[in-house]
Parts: C-alpha cells; structure tokens; sequence
C-alpha cells in the first residue's frame, strides 16, 4: 500500500468515508508521495467548488402545489368511503320499485302485444273465413253444372259448408232437384233443401218439384217433408198427383195417409 | 415521527397516512430540485419536474416497494429528465445537446460556479449524473448502485474515475 499510490482513496478521504486503518496509510502516504500530494490538493480545490457552489432554492410556489395536490388526493380518498355506505342502503328500496316496475312494464306489454295480436288474427281470420266461403261457393256451383253425374253430387254436398246459403245458392240447388236428369243428384239436392224448409222460396222450390217429380222414391220424401212443415200449398198437387194414371199406388195410399193432416 | 426512517415513513404513506409524505417532501424536494437543476441549468424547469417527482410520489404511492426511498424518489427524478427531453423536447437529438444548451443560458451565475458547471457540461450526460449525485452526502455509494443497477464497488471505481476527470476539466479552465 505504502509503494502505490493512493488517488482512488482520495475522494473518501477527503469525505471522511475510510475507516481508521486506510486513514492512517492514506496519510503515511501522502507524506512521503508528492504527486499524490498534488492530487489530493486539487481534489480538494475541486470539492470546494462544489461546496462553494450557491446552491439554488426551489420557490414557495412548489411547495403549495405540492400540498395542493395532496390535500386533492386525500378528498378524492375520503370520498369513496362515507358516500358509498349510504347509497348502498337507500339503493334497496329503489331497487324493489325498480324491479316491480320493470316487472309490470313488461307485463303490460305483453297484454298489450297479445291483444293487438288478437286483433290482427281476428281480422285475418275473418277476411280468410269470408275468403274461402265465396271460393267454396264458386266451386260448388261450377260442379254442380258440371257434366259428371258425381261431381255434381259433390257439388250439391257443399251446402254442409254453409250456415246462412244465399239465393244464388238455393237457386242452384233448385235447378238441380227440378231439372237434373240424374235421380241421384236430384234427391241428393232434395236432401240440402230440406235442411232450410224455413225459407219461402224452398217450399216453393219443393211444391213444384213434386208436382214435376216423377221418381217414386224422390217422391215420397218430397211429401213427407211437405206434410212435417204442414205446408197447405201442397195440398193441390197432392190431389192432381192421386188423379193422375201414372202416379204409383203406394204414393196414392201415402197422399190419402197424410193429405187430412195438412188441409 | 421526524426521527423515524425514509423508508418506514414512506411505507405508512402507502398503506395511507397521506399526511407524512409531507415530512418526505421537506426532507428532499431541495435536493431533487438541485439535482434536476444540476442536470438540466434550467430554474422554471427544474421546478416544474421537480413538482412532477412529487406527483407522482402521491399517485404511485401504492407501488413502493421496502428498497432504499432515497433511490426510489431520485430514480423518479431521473425518469422524468429523461422523458423530458425525449418527449417534449426534439425528440431526435441527444440528451447531452440539450443540456449543454440549457446551461449555457444561465450567465447570472458566479464565477465559480460558472467553471463548475462548465467543467460538469463537458462530462458525458451519465457521468454527469454520477458525480453530481455521488456529491450528496445523503446518497451512499450502495444507494447510487441501486439507482443505476450495479454494484457499490463498481460504482465507487466509476464516481472516482469520472472526478479525475472532472478535475482536469475543471483545472485547465481556470
């Protein structure tokens, strides 16, 4: 140690940083080494410079911005806490209405939805309803002018599908049963006027079939549906039909059973 | 309270006594103001980051972490420098440009001083650094090893190399 030199020990030196024992030979050192002598002088100059050095100080504006923001974090800090805790417990309530509210909206919108829905349908369903009955219409009087004997048959069992049948309707049906050469065709179109004996114009429709009606059988049920509505204007064709040669006799015998009951 | 450490102060902060950071505040916003204006030779400046070191103190409190507080605030310091002239200032020059330029500005400043200071402006940026934080008789050679990640030997070699350094400089000038 005592042959080296010791500049990298003068700083700590100078600072007062070694301890006991590297003090002592830093010093026995020096005494005897001029150059480092020379560099513990100048270290020392250049400590002093820095010693020396006036030191500048911060303004006051630093300290007020910093207490500034530091009071803005503890506000910001203490805020959290006691605002949080309160709400929490009003919330409850407010969160029931919340919910029986929302529950009742959809409630009501969906009454509301349905019924309009309803309504829609309703109307769809009518205008449908309406829709096919005129198309069952239409298609029972084309086949009842059509040339098959069973169409027409078919033609005449679509009255099953109307409640109400309109005069177009029963008039078809008259024409059937007064001028269809097919026997079967003709009581099938008796059996669907019978079923609205209520209604003038098919009593007429049915007096003038028996009096044009030769078909025993077609006959029969004519006067029988005649006699169950007691209709009185039957009374004369029934008479011409016990005067006439070709009349069948068990025809004959039916008219004179029931003729008393209607006049 | 004033007597109790940096370190043991600025974990209470962090579990939330704010109030004690202004005991930390006291004890170091001179020497961080000095330090950045050191670096920088600029007043306005040196305040402005030296508030920001602050800051930025309060908002990352939560993130210390039990090492050496000297180390972690003067570590603070020398981001924002650093940031500050790659950021706000040209981005593409050096730093050691800046600074130069910086302190040159400064002619009110004694003779002395005005040599010192010249002397320092001719030091690489980082050796810069070095000698001026090492000359806190606060920071200890182990805290300064911290700061920049090495060893305290290695770092007590470098600071005595660069004050040789600086000597010269220094000496020539006058």
């Amino acid at each position: 140690m005592e042959n080296k030199h010791i500049s990298d020990l003068i700083p700590d030196y100078l600072d007062g940083t070694l301890d006991m024992e590297t003090r002592r030979k830093v010093e026995q050192h020096l005494g005897k080494c001029n150059k480092c002598q020379q560099e513990l002088e100048e270290m020392k100059a250049l400590f002093h410079a820095f010693d020396d050095q006036d030191i500048p100080v911060p303004s006051e504006r630093l300290r007020i911005s910093f207490e500034t923001a530091l009071e803005t974090e503890k506000e910001s800090l203490a805020k959290v806490i006691p605002l949080s805790s309160p709400e929490t417990k009003t919330n409850w309530g407010g969160n029931l209405l919340k919910i029986a509210a929302s529950v009742a909206l959809l409630a009501v919108s969906f009454q509301m939805g349905s019924l309009f829905q309803q309504r829609k349908v309703d109307g769809d369903m009518a205008l449908l309803r309406d829709e096919t009955l005129q198309m069952k219409q239409a298609a029972m009087l084309s086949l009842m002018e059509n040339q098959s004997a069973s169409k027409r048959i078919q033609g005449v069992n679509y009255i099953e599908e109307f409640e109400q049948p309109d005069e177009a309707i029963i008039e078809a049906l008259g024409n059937r049963l007064l001028h269809d050469e097919n026997d079967n065709v003709r009581l099938t179109a008796f059996e669907a006027l019978s079923k609205f004996t209520s209604s003038e114009s098919v009593k007429t429709l049915l007096i003038e079939a028996l009096e044009k009606e030769k078909n025993p059988s077609i006959q029969v049920a004519i006067i029988q549906v005649l006699v169950q509505i007691q209709e009185r204007k039957a009374a004369e064709p029934m008479k011409k039909l016990l005067e006439q040669e070709d009349t069948q006799p068990f025809i004959k015998e039916q008219i004179k059973a029931v003729l008393p009951s209607i006049t | 309270m004033e007597a109790l450490s940096d370190e043991i102060i600025m974990q209470k902060v962090a579990e939330g006594n704010l109030d004690l950071l202004k005991i930390l505040f006291d004890r170091y916003h001179k020497h961080i103001y000095h330090f950045l204006y050191k670096m920088c030779g600029d007043r306005m400046l040196s305040e402005d980051l030296t508030q920001d070191v602050f800051y930025k103190l309060i908002k990352y409190r939560s993130s210390y972490k039990n090492g050496s507080f000297k180390s972690w605030l003067f570590t603070i310091a020398r981001n924002n420098l650093k940031t500050h002239f790659t950021r706000d200032h040209k981005p593409h020059e050096d730093i050691k440009v800046l600074a130069y330029k910086a302190v040159e500005e400064e002619d009110e400043i004694m003779e002395n001083n005005a040599h010192l200071q010249n002397a320092l402006n001719q030091l690489d940026p980082a050796d810069r650094e070095l000698v001026i934080l090492s000359r806190y008789k606060e920071i200890r050679y182990e805290e300064l090893a911290e700061m920049i990640g090495s060893t305290p030997g290695a770092v007590k070699t470098k600071v005595c190399r660069v004050l040789k350094k600086l000597k010269k400089i220094y000496l020539q000038s006058i």
